[in-house]
């Protein structure tokens, strides 16, 4: 039906007066004078004729092809159908658990179109949930393209059926002739896994299943499984201790860390009935450097120490004598031992057996069984034997093997006899990531998934059951060996069906197990208590005097066992307390490296020199080992960290370094002659600064003064100035106009220095989240790191304002003698990032104003606009600033580190963060593209940002939870809390700077 | 005529004529160059061309090919950029302020003296230019308008008072050099018999006529220039130095740092004049106009300032200790005792101590001598602004921070360049341009002269 409705626009037009009429004949209300232009004379006398104008056009038109010709083609392939469940630039998130053949974490996975980019800790009821360094760094080992991309038979690439065939047609054979099928793995505790491997031992009766750990814990496992009759560990649960004993044991470096550092950092609330540590080791560890209390001791003085410790409190075990300093720091210890019966842990590191029963048997006398040590409660992660490595290396030898399948490890680096005992193998294949050391010497190697790229599942502790699932397609031709187990025993599921039977198995639901990355479980837990048995082991067992030479203890740094050498943002992590990168070392003390000859240099240019150590354990000799001199280092012993001189990792680890497997040491020590080699190496170092010079950089206080003065008062005091006013405090002496810092958020951040490790989580989380390049060996060396976010470590030393005082010394002198640190330093951490100065030095300097604050307590880099005078670098007191010297995306110095510069590393980049250019300055950000994404999301809500709703990529890797960050304007939010804490400051408050970042004074339970 | 007492000595030596005078400035300009000078520009120019290259490579490569790290983000790059502002202002100071004053015993040196601010200053500018990380995004740097909404340059910023003293400081220079030129010129043009050579100073001469009201009007100009440049003298080293004073570094924040920038501008500007001129006088053989009272004169200035710098140093270290900044206090110590002590201790023995020796006499007049002075003074220089650049920022607030520096042959290779530039520039400079301002030192003759002196003092006022 037509409409009869009619519109009108104005009472004119309804009332169609004359005007209106007028009007609607003249659309337009002024003429357009196209007669005078087509009239116009000069259009007819022109020049151009119709083919000029012909030519005119074809040129142009070739002109504009040939430009286009010259543009770089991008292509950009939009999805077809676009999968329901992704937004592009919507991160979406995966729970899952990390491996990588040494450390065990659940973690929740970001992914962008797609792509595993980040990784972040899993959900809080699940098993050591959280990130260290590694479990950071693994998302870029997933884009390494050193991996082995096709499985390969002989030198020739094929495909895996031909793979599958061919080891079936050994293990057949094997079968056939009586030799052995072995699997050679480390700890397997997949309950998937552990089916397959059963399913394929009733296949094959020649069939047996090597476990091992690179880094061994064998001899302990071997005690705890003769005490429980289960093969794991037992689990510490410092919740309800309240002094932890640790004989060189690095808990808070350890697989196991984020669970126990958590904790630790729990119980270390300062105040009354803070957990007290007492660490005594040889090497200076991470962990050491957090003790309240740190005695040097020899590696084979541990024995005897726990041994007198047992007969102190009243236990039995063999006493053998001890140096007297020592014995008089153990007796005070055994006094406080005493006080907190049930309350103690003693742990110990390493792996020898003596010391696990010794220790053993202390908890046991302690009453720690069953509240601070759970061997109820055991972990499955490490179940690796050596007797029966051993065993297989005799059978390789003597050929008594057909078949080797090698997966997931890496036998011949980690183990020193395995190269020559591989050859004896009929048949050998190696599923691998890369063709590493033994792949290279396998008959065949095919490619394994990363743990980011396949199914699998895992029962790491007593109670708990998780779920790996795959957050992108595998990138290479690779097969999980869940699958790969299958075809040779004839089970044809995927590996997803595998694990999707494991858990139904237990009774759970799929979907929500996924969805949590796991699930609690019953089944693993132990009943009884080993306290008696422990003891009466401790009483039977026979100790060897401290040796008098020189000895070993081998130690992990953030690259830990070595799986992921070729991962360079853990190459390049400073080590938390040499501060060196790209390079393993001997760390000797300076007493020793005098006696022998060593020295450290620094050259003029800032670059660390050392000396090179020959060492010898046994019959095996290590050559050119490069020596640092370590304060803290127990006079006697040396260190050497495992992991790296590899020969057939990748680009980015080949090289550096030395093995410390190669040296075959079983129990983490030994006896060790050394001796000085010729040349000097060259170090890439990020600190040269070792001590606070007497500066109040890192404030720290004593727990009882700390409880006395709640206030703080008098050791949080804060700088004042004299004015025509009076004494003002820094923020009132001021020459600054104010922002307004109440409207709107207000961004703080906090670091507790008290709970700091000083692990270095954040420091390659930050790499991950900001794209931070990575530079290489050479221009760390240059003292050239582009790291946002550093963790100083300063040492005590035996210098002191006071002492200079007392002892009359004077300026020069006592400045000259604080550089020295201490040769048993007090050690602190402190992580040092953009500060976020409310006055900051670095904006008023800039000639382009290409650093500017932003109304919520935030510096701001605009990239685009910096012109690289790096003014603002050389005022930043802080010395946060970092400068693109290079163009590290482009340039072929650093081809083979920076992963931007690698068409599978880039796929590690955050998209929300730019890629810097040579010649600008950049630093830490606050992440403010999470600030910006908070800020959107809450927009689109309607609603404030909830305190917590999100936190930067340093604050969520934080284990301990040392670093809180959110919006001070917020009464409610937790940061504003810390901020009216007695124990916060502002680093170098007296230079006015105001920052937004403030720190929390360390308290030590001294 | 003014008459000048016979107690003054003579400014002019020998019984000059104005025709000798003119004879004599024009000397290198109409001859062929000896061999000296092939030998010398060639050298010169060697370097220079190093320095292209290296500036070459800092480009096209990065700045990290320099021996820069997180802590020290400037280095050789800004020391050299002090040391050649600072070199020039002797020119101005002579040109100008000496003009002011009516110190006569400026006209046989000023000429030179500008020359050297000029190419020095040039040297000086590609410093900042160069040591950005995106060079060809300098020009950033000035206030232009622009598409970018409404970005503008922060004039908070020290460096950006930089931009405009430097380059006020170049424009006025060169255009006061120019003007005193004209006249000069135009007698090199009125000689000229190769046609190529007289055209050419004939556009340079701007038509000069030499009419009484053309005099007239190059007086008014030159006396109102050297009004413009006076306060220059005083305010680019100011300024220079406030990129060091206004920032919060220990060592660099400090506010002596204006009075006394200026004075070791002048100290080392002066020393550089007098490793130019004793050359100069030498080569070209004008000893009769850059006389032993003209050296002596500049060593006596040379003196005054280096005492001036010596009574800085002091007091910087004085206020350190007296304020009560740690830091402050540990930067001082660093300078005098910490591994760049021998830099500071270079820095102490050629401007304080070398420039002492010149209360003897005998020693300040002594020409070799005075020569070597003058290099030393120049190394000296260069060595404070090393010393207040690297020894304050590798060691500041945080001592995980402290680093060393030690530059890269790039660096290196950029600063013998503009070594090479500045001698390319002015031997070239010395073979074209009439090195004495001729004109103006005809204007002395009479009161000024040796011989004219003499017969004054001879036969009285009637002669």
């Amino acid at each position: 039906m037509a409409s009869n409705k009619v519109y009108w626009k104005s009472f004119d037009q309804l009332a169609n007066t004359e005007v209106s009429q007028r009007l609607a004949e003249n659309e337009f209300a002024q003429d357009i004078p196209v007669d005078v232009f087509l009239s116009e004379a000069s259009s007819s006398d022109s020049t151009t004729s119709r083919r000029d104008f012909l030519k005119f056009l074809g040129f142009s038109t070739a002109a504009a092809t040939l430009a286009a010709c010259e543009q770089p083609i991008i292509e950009s392939v939009p999805y077809v159908v676009q999968p329901d469940t992704l937004t592009p630039g919507v991160p979406s998130f995966y729970a899952t658990a990390y491996t990588d053949g040494q450390d065990y974490a659940s973690v929740l996975v970001k992914t962008r179109e797609g792509r595993p980019i980040k990784l972040e800790p899993g959900d809080s009821a699940r098993f050591n949930r959280g990130t260290n360094a590694r479990a950071q760094a693994s998302v870029l080992s997933l884009y390494d393209s050193a991996r082995l991309r096709e499985p390969r038979l002989g030198k020739k690439n094929t495909d895996w059926a031909s793979m599958i065939i061919a080891l079936k047609k050994s293990a057949d054979q094997s079968r056939a002739e009586g030799t052995q099928f072995v699997l050679l793995t480390s700890s397997v505790y997949s309950p998937s896994l552990q089916t397959a491997i059963e399913r394929l031992r009733q296949g094959y009766p020649n069939f047996q299943h090597v476990e091992f750990d690179a880094v061994s814990q064998s001899n302990t496992l071997d005690v705890w499984e003769s005490l429980t009759g289960v093969r794991a560990l037992p689990s510490i649960d410092l919740t309800a201790a309240s002094l932890v004993l640790s004989f060189g044991s690095d808990f808070l470096a350890s697989s196991m860390a984020q669970q126990v550092s958590s904790d630790y950092a729990a119980r270390r609330k300062p105040g009354t009935g803070m957990l007290r540590h007492v660490e005594l080791e040889s090497n200076l560890s991470l962990t050491g450097s957090n003790a309240d209390k740190r005695i040097k001791i020899k590696p084979s003085e541990v024995s005897a120490s726990l041994a007198y410790l047992i007969n102190q409190l009243g236990g039995s075990a063999p006493s053998v004598g001890l140096r007297g300093d020592l014995t008089k720091a153990l007796q005070s210890l055994a006094s406080e031992m005493k006080s907190a019966k049930g309350k103690t842990l003693v742990l110990v590191g390493g792996d020898d057996a003596n010391q696990a029963r010794l220790a053993a048997a202390l908890n046991g006398l302690l009453g720690s069984f069953g509240t601070t040590l759970r061997s109820d409660k055991p972990v499955y992660i490490r179940r690796g034997n050596e007797s029966r490595l051993s065993n297989l290396i005799a059978d390789l030898s003597a050929k008594r093997v057909g078949t080797l399948l090698v997966a997931g490890t890496n036998p011949v680096y980690f183990r020193v006899d395995f190269s020559k005992a591989i050859a004896g193998a009929k048949f050998s294949m190696a599923l691998t990531d890369r063709l590493d050391e033994t792949a290279m010497l396998c008959t065949a190697a095919a490619p394994i998934p990363h743990f980011l790229e396949a199914w699998a599942d895992y029962r790491p502790a007593a109670g708990e059951y998780s779920i790996a699932q795959p957050t992108i397609k595998n990138l290479f031709n690779s097969m999980p060996l869940l699958e790969v187990l299958g075809s040779v025993s004839g089970d044809l599921r995927s590996a997803k069906d595998q694990v999707a039977a494991s858990a139904s198995a237990m009774g759970l639901d799929w979907n929500k197990t996924l969805h949590d990355g796991g699930s609690t479980v019953s089944s693993g837990a132990i009943s009884g208590t080993p306290a008696a048995a422990a003891m009466a082991m401790a009483a039977s067992i026979k100790l060897a005097k401290p040796s008098e030479g020189m000895e070993i203890a081998l130690y992990e740094n953030a690259l830990g066992a070595g799986f992921q050498a070729n991962n360079p943002w853990l190459q390049e992590l400073p080590d938390p307390i040499t501060r060196l990168t790209w390079d393993n070392y001997l760390t000797v003390a300076a007493s020793d490296a005098l006696a022998m000859g060593f020295e450290n240099e620094t050259n003029s240019d800032g670059s660390l020199d050392g000396s090179y150590a020959s060492i010898k354990v046994g019959k095996r000799l290590l050559e050119n080992v490069p020596v640092f001199i370590q304060p803290g280092q127990t006079a006697g012993t040396v260190g050497l960290a495992y992991g790296y001189g590899r020969s057939a990792a990748g680009k980015v680890a080949d090289g550096g370094g030395v093995s410390a497997y190669a040296l075959g040491i079983s129990t983490g020590s030994a006896k060790v002659e050394i001796s000085k080699a010729e040349g000097m190496h060259e170090f890439a170092t990020v600190q040269l600064g070792h001590t606070m010079m007497g500066r109040r950089i890192v404030n720290e206080v004593n727990l009882n003064e700390f409880v006395s003065d709640p206030s703080g008062a008098s050791w949080n005091e804060k700088p004042t100035f004299h004015t025509i006013d009076g004494l003002k405090s820094a923020e009132e002496a001021n020459l600054w106009a104010n922002h307004d810092h109440e409207t709107m958020h207000m961004w703080n951040m906090s670091i507790d220095l008290t709970s700091c490790t000083g692990c270095a989580a954040c420091v390659v989380a930050c790499n991950a989240e900001n794209n931070v390049p990575v530079v290489g060996k050479e221009e760390i060396r240059n003292l050239r790191d582009m790291h946002w976010l550093r963790i100083d470590r300063y040492y005590s030393s035996d210098m002191s304002k006071d002492r200079a005082a007392e002892e009359n010394i004077g300026g020069i002198e006592m400045y000259a003698q604080m550089e020295e640190p201490s040769e048993s330093p007090m050690v602190v951490f402190q992580p040092v990032m953009c500060q976020h100065c409310n006055h900051a030095p670095c904006e008023t300097v800039c000639p382009v104003g290409a650093t500017v604050h932003s109304r919520e307590g935030l510096n701001h880099m605009a990239y685009n606009r910096c012109i690289g005078t790096r003014y603002c670098a050389n005022n930043c007191p802080y010395k946060v600033r970092r400068f693109n010297w290079f163009n590290y995306i482009t340039n072929e110095q650093f081809a083979d580190v920076n992963p931007s510069q690698d068409d599978f590393g880039r796929m590690v980049l955050n998209p929300d963060v730019t890629v810097r250019s040579r010649g600008v300055m950049e630093k830490c950000s606050m992440c403010i593209q999470r600030v910006q994404y908070a800020k959107l999301e809450a927009k689109k809500v309607g609603q404030p940002i909830p305190d917590g709703a999100f936190t930067v990529a340093c604050a969520e890797a934080c284990s301990t939870g040392s670093i809180t960050f959110g919006d001070v304007n917020n009464a409610k939010s937790a940061v504003r809390a810390a901020k009216s804490d007695a124990r916060a400051y502002h680093l170098l408050e007296e230079v006015g700077t105001q920052p937004s970042v403030f720190y929390l004074t360390k308290v030590r339970n001294a | 005529m003014h008459y000048e007492s016979t107690e003054r000595k003579p400014l002019i030596l020998g019984d000059k004529s104005y025709h000798q005078i003119t004879e004599d400035v024009v000397r290198p300009i109409e001859t062929a160059a000896p061999r000296a000078w092939w030998v010398a520009f060639s050298i010169a120019l060697v370097m220079f061309l190093w320095g292209v290259g290296s500036l070459a490579y800092t480009v096209a490569t990065g700045i990290g090919v320099w021996g820069l790290n997180k802590t020290v983000g400037w280095a050789w790059d800004i020391t050299n950029f002090v040391w050649w502002v600072g070199i020039g202002h002797a020119g101005t100071l002579i040109s100008a302020v000496l003009l002011l004053f009516r110190q006569r015993w400026r006209m046989a040196i000023n000429r030179s003296a500008e020359a050297m601010t000029i190419f020095s200053v040039i040297q000086a500018g590609l410093f900042p230019l160069f040591h950005m990380g995106r060079v060809w995004l300098a020009y950033w740097v000035f206030p232009i308008p622009n598409q970018y909404g409404s970005l503008w340059v922060n004039f908070n910023s020290p460096l950006l008072w930089d931009v405009f003293a430097i380059s006020t400081y170049l424009t006025v220079s060169v255009v006061f050099w120019y003007v005193g030129l004209i006249p000069d010129f135009a007698m090199v043009r009125d000689r000229a018999i190769n046609p190529v050579q007289k055209h050419i100073y004939k556009i340079l001469s701007f038509g000069w006529g030499g009419k009484a009201k053309a005099w007239q009007r190059f007086e008014e100009v030159s006396l109102v220039l050297a009004g413009l440049a006076t306060p220059l003298v005083l305010s680019v080293h100011t300024i220079v130095s406030m990129d060091f004073a206004t920032s919060v570094i220990p060592g660099w924040h400090t506010t002596i740092f204006p009075p006394y920038f200026v004075a070791g501008a002048i100290f080392s500007g002066f020393a550089m004049v007098q490793t130019l001129l004793l050359i100069v006088r030498k080569v070209f053989k004008m000893e009769d106009y850059i006389t032993i009272q003209h050296i002596e004169m500049m060593n006596i200035v040379i003196m005054v300032t280096g005492s001036i710098v010596g009574v800085a140093y002091i007091t910087e270290l004085f206020i350190a200790w007296y304020s009560g900044v740690e830091y402050e206090q540990y930067a001082f110590l660093n300078r005098a005792t910490g591994p760049y002590w021998w830099a500071y201790w270079s820095m102490m023995t050629c401007n304080v101590f070398s420039p002492q020796l010149m209360w003897s006499k005998k020693l300040r007049t002594n020409l070799v001598f005075t020569f070597m002075i003058s290099i030393v003074v120049n190394i000296g220089m260069w060595f404070e602004r090393f010393v207040i650049i690297v020894t304050s920022l590798h060691r500041d607030y945080l001592p995980s921070s402290w680093s060393m520096f030690s530059p890269s042959f790039v660096e290196v290779g950029i600063f013998v360049g503009t070594i090479g530039f500045f001698f390319t520039l002015f031997l070239l400079y010395a073979r074209t341009f009439p090195v004495i301002a001729q004109a103006e030192l005809k204007t002395i003759l009479k009161t000024s002269g040796e011989v004219q002196k003499k017969l004054h003092n001879d036969h009285g006022a009637q002669h």
